[in-house]
């Protein structure tokens, strides 16, 4: 048998391996298409609504009318209730009815336009924290606006210079601009990343188990061909089926959620490569490591959490203990999520992930060269013995 | 009922290394981690970027309080706009602070100079953070100049006081009074993680009793077989469970409103719902690692439909259908009205009652279970 037929014939038996394991084929095409599917679901609506605020009203005067009006208003909160008092508005705080309060106090009115200091009370549900954000935001939002009209009218009452008023009502001002995601919509913020996390997690699974039946067959003697040839195929294979399926993760799917992606297409295809490249050669690792295939499955469903809120994405690794963070390197993903967030949704050419890129390359090097030696010892044991 | 059964749940855990790690070992190391990982309660100095292209005592000033927010480290200076657009692309800065030229001229002339912040809404979390940090401090700040702007005007100090802020918010966070992530995030990752745990063991175990030996054809001596092998695992789960309160009390500083006696409730009823999806899917699709990959496809997601980051209210239909479908979802709305809420019974009653539907379909998973699964060595290394 010639060099180049059985090169050709290893590359058939791989793909074979591939396309005939119902397994594998259910995880790759039937998970990834599922996932992308299912994983956006929760978030189709981008931006959280208005969230339901109860009002207590001790004061029952104009002013406090327009601030209730004011904060109806702001499109983070809607007035849902107007408890008379404080304990009904705790009740319908327990029974998760309202997440948000105001409380505007007597002599609200009568306090702001003497001049004198005067309380305004908010508090927000904060066992869920998006929400408790938008609650206060709102509210904030309406106070603001609130004190602001109320000192232009009472400076222009006392006939100050008009020209001074801005700065006395506001000494100065800052206004902050959300980039990158400019909508701050949730979909923008979790599904790129979550994207990648797929990728890598489907790819275990599948490269991981198919190794370990492999692994298998050979023990059994049903298997021949050398892994010198075979294990660089399967690389190949997966990293080209793996291709695909992150165009159509990072094109298609991203244009029917309006994703931005900003990265330039060849630079993209680059990153990817060496991503899918990775992490392939972790999961035949992986495939090495563990002794039948559904250790692999119960490996990707533990990691997965964790791989999420070490990723940097969620959680801000400059916040993350220090040994966490460099043990978290050892998955594909976070470097991968980091680099595929600064490319694809900040527009960062590839000159600047170099980091990302070289602690790819690095974990390339590191499961690759422990793969080498792992067959090439196989190999050894296996011509002593035969 | 025959005593001859010996594949009990006891033996699995002493014969299978795997599922003893997932049963015994990973559920606290697992909550460990999270608690670590969150340690630092609320981010802190998140980096951020400043061009100042004033130059004064008062952008200076600025910088300063800025950087006094724990949140906030303002010492990344760039020269330009350009540049400091720049290190934002590379994501070495979360935000870029723009202090315009004439900044101090404006603010004593009392002509209100306006300063643009530039945050990474892709990193919403800290981009929020810092967003309301710039935004609280700056407040601040004006109100402090506010005030001496009029006493330079002739206002007494009182009079300078409420005038520069005349009605003053009191922002309440109720049910996490210091607004802590690591209690909001780990009490809600853990219960995720933990279900997880559940279905990945209870599969492990199922299998690994199929591939020894035969289940019973008379179903009641069937169900007698899967709850001897089941249970064992359960009680331990469920002990794990509580075990994570006590991390929360200790770690967290978690106080329960109200009694946490219907948490633990609960949690006994979502390990054996848990158990209950797990054996079903088994059934079902009769093939270890088809039910491994479905059992995955349906919990894995688990977390983003809780509900804890973004609202249940706020998702669609379809959305809310699928969280109905997980037990951690129920879960966790009884957590919330229990622990953080102290609402009445009647209010996480039917999140009681779905998690004890879940149980019902344990029945007909037992009947529908394949009685035996054959070892491929094919396909495994090892037993």
């Amino acid at each position: 048998m010639s060099d180049k037929t059985s090169f050709w014939l290893t590359w058939l038996s791989e793909l074979e391996k591939i396309f005939k394991d119902k397994e594998v084929l259910l995880v790759v095409f039937g998970g990834l298409i599922f996932y992308a599917l299912l994983y956006p679901l929760p978030y189709k609506e981008s931006v959280p609504g208005q969230q339901a605020i109860a009002v207590v009203d001790y004061d029952r005067t104009h002013l406090a009318r327009q601030l209730i009006r004011m904060a109806d208003a702001t499109p983070q909160v809607r007035v849902a209730a107007r408890p008379t008092s404080f304990a009904e508005a705790e009740t319908l705080l327990a029974s998760g009815e309202v997440h948000g309060l105001l409380v505007i106090p007597q002599f609200f009115e009568r306090d702001v336009y003497l001049g004198q200091p005067t309380h305004l009370s908010f508090a927000g549900d904060a066992s869920y924290f998006l929400i408790y954000g938008n609650v206060v935001e709102g509210l904030l939002t309406a106070a603001v606006t609130l004190t602001v009209q109320t000192q232009v009218i009472s400076s222009l009452m006392k006939g100050e210079n008009p020209a001074l008023i801005p700065g006395q009502v506001m000494p100065m001002q800052m206004k902050t601009i959300p980039v990158f995601n400019p909508t701050s919509g949730y979909i923008s913020y979790v599904v790129p990343a979550v994207f990648v996390l797929i990728l890598h997690q489907t790819l275990l699974i599948a490269a991981g188990s198919l190794t370990i039946k492999d692994r298998a067959r050979r023990k059994l003697g049903l298997q021949y061909s050398s892994l010198v040839l075979t294990l660089p195929m399967r690389l190949i294979n997966f990293v080209i089926i793996y291709l695909l399926f992150a165009m159509i993760y990072f094109g298609f799917f991203f244009q029917l959620y309006g994703i931005p992606h900003a990265a330039n297409p060849i630079e993209l295809l680059a990153f990817s490569m060496l991503f899918l490249f990775t992490t392939t050669l972790f999961a035949i690792w992986l495939g090495y490591l563990l002794p039948r295939p559904e250790l692999v499955i119960v490996v990707v469903l533990v990691t997965s959490l964790p791989i999420v809120f070490t990723g940097g994405f969620v959680w801000p690794v400059e916040s993350l203990p220090t040994w966490i963070d460099i043990i978290s390197y050892a998955f594909p993903a976070k470097a991968g999520i980091q680099g595929f967030l600064s490319m694809n949704q900040m527009a960062a050419p590839l000159s600047s992930i170099w980091r990302e890129i070289s602690l790819l390359i690095g974990l390339c090097f590191f499961y690759g060269g422990w793969l080498v030696f792992r067959v090439l010892a196989d190999q050894r044991s296996f011509s002593k013995t035969t | 009922m025959p005593s001859a059964n010996t594949w009990t749940g006891w033996r699995a855990l002493k014969e299978h290394p795997w599922l003893a790690a997932l049963v015994i070992f990973l559920p606290p190391l697992s909550a460990l981690l999270f608690i670590a990982i969150f340690a630092s309660g609320t981010p802190h100095h998140l980096p951020v970027g400043v061009v100042d292209l004033d130059h004064t005592a008062e952008s200076r000033l600025l910088i300063r309080k800025l950087d006094a927010h724990p949140s906030l480290d303002m010492r990344h200076p760039f020269a330009s706009a350009t540049e400091g657009a720049d290190a934002l692309h590379r994501g070495e800065i979360y935000a870029l602070l723009i202090i315009p030229s004439d900044f101090g001229k404006e603010l004593r002339r009392s002509t209100s100079p306006k300063t643009t912040a530039f945050y990474n809404s892709q990193y919403l979390l800290a981009g929020k953070f810092i967003s309301s940090a710039l935004m609280q401090t700056s407040m601040n700040f004006s109100a402090e100049v506010g005030v001496a702007l009029r006493l330079g005007q002739g206002y007494s100090l009182p009079e300078a006081i409420s005038a520069a802020a005349p009605v003053q918010p009191q922002i309440t966070a109720l049910y996490n009074a210091g607004m802590s992530y690591a209690l909001f995030l780990v009490t809600s990752i853990t219960p995720a993680v933990w279900q997880i745990l559940i279905v990945a063991s209870t599969l492990l175990a199922l299998c690994w009793r199929l591939e020894r030996a035969p289940l019973s054809s008379r179903f009641n001596e069937r169900v007698g077989e899967i709850l001897e092998l089941l249970l064992p695992i359960a009680l331990i789960l469920w002990l794990q469970g509580i075990l994570f309160l006590v991390f929360y009390f200790v770690f967290l500083g978690w106080s329960p409103e109200d009694n946490v006696i219907w948490i633990v409730f609960a949690m006994a009823l979502k390990v054996l719902a848990i158990q209950s999806v797990g054996t079903l899917i088994l059934a079902i699709v009769g093939n270890k690692i088809s039910a491994f990959s479905l059992s995955s496809a349906y919990l894995a997601p688990a977390f983003a439909f809780m509900g804890m980051t973004f609202p249940r209210g706020d998702m669609n239909s379809l959305a809310q259908f699928w969280g109905n479908l997980m037990p951690s979802t129920h879960f966790m709305e009884l957590q919330v009205a229990v622990a953080d809420h102290g609402a009445p019974l009647l209010t996480f009653l039917p999140s009681l009652g779905w998690l004890a539907v879940f149980s019902l379909l344990l029945p007909l998973a037992i009947y529908r279970l394949p009685k035996q699964l054959e070892v491929n060595l094919k396909e495994r290394i090892s037993l």
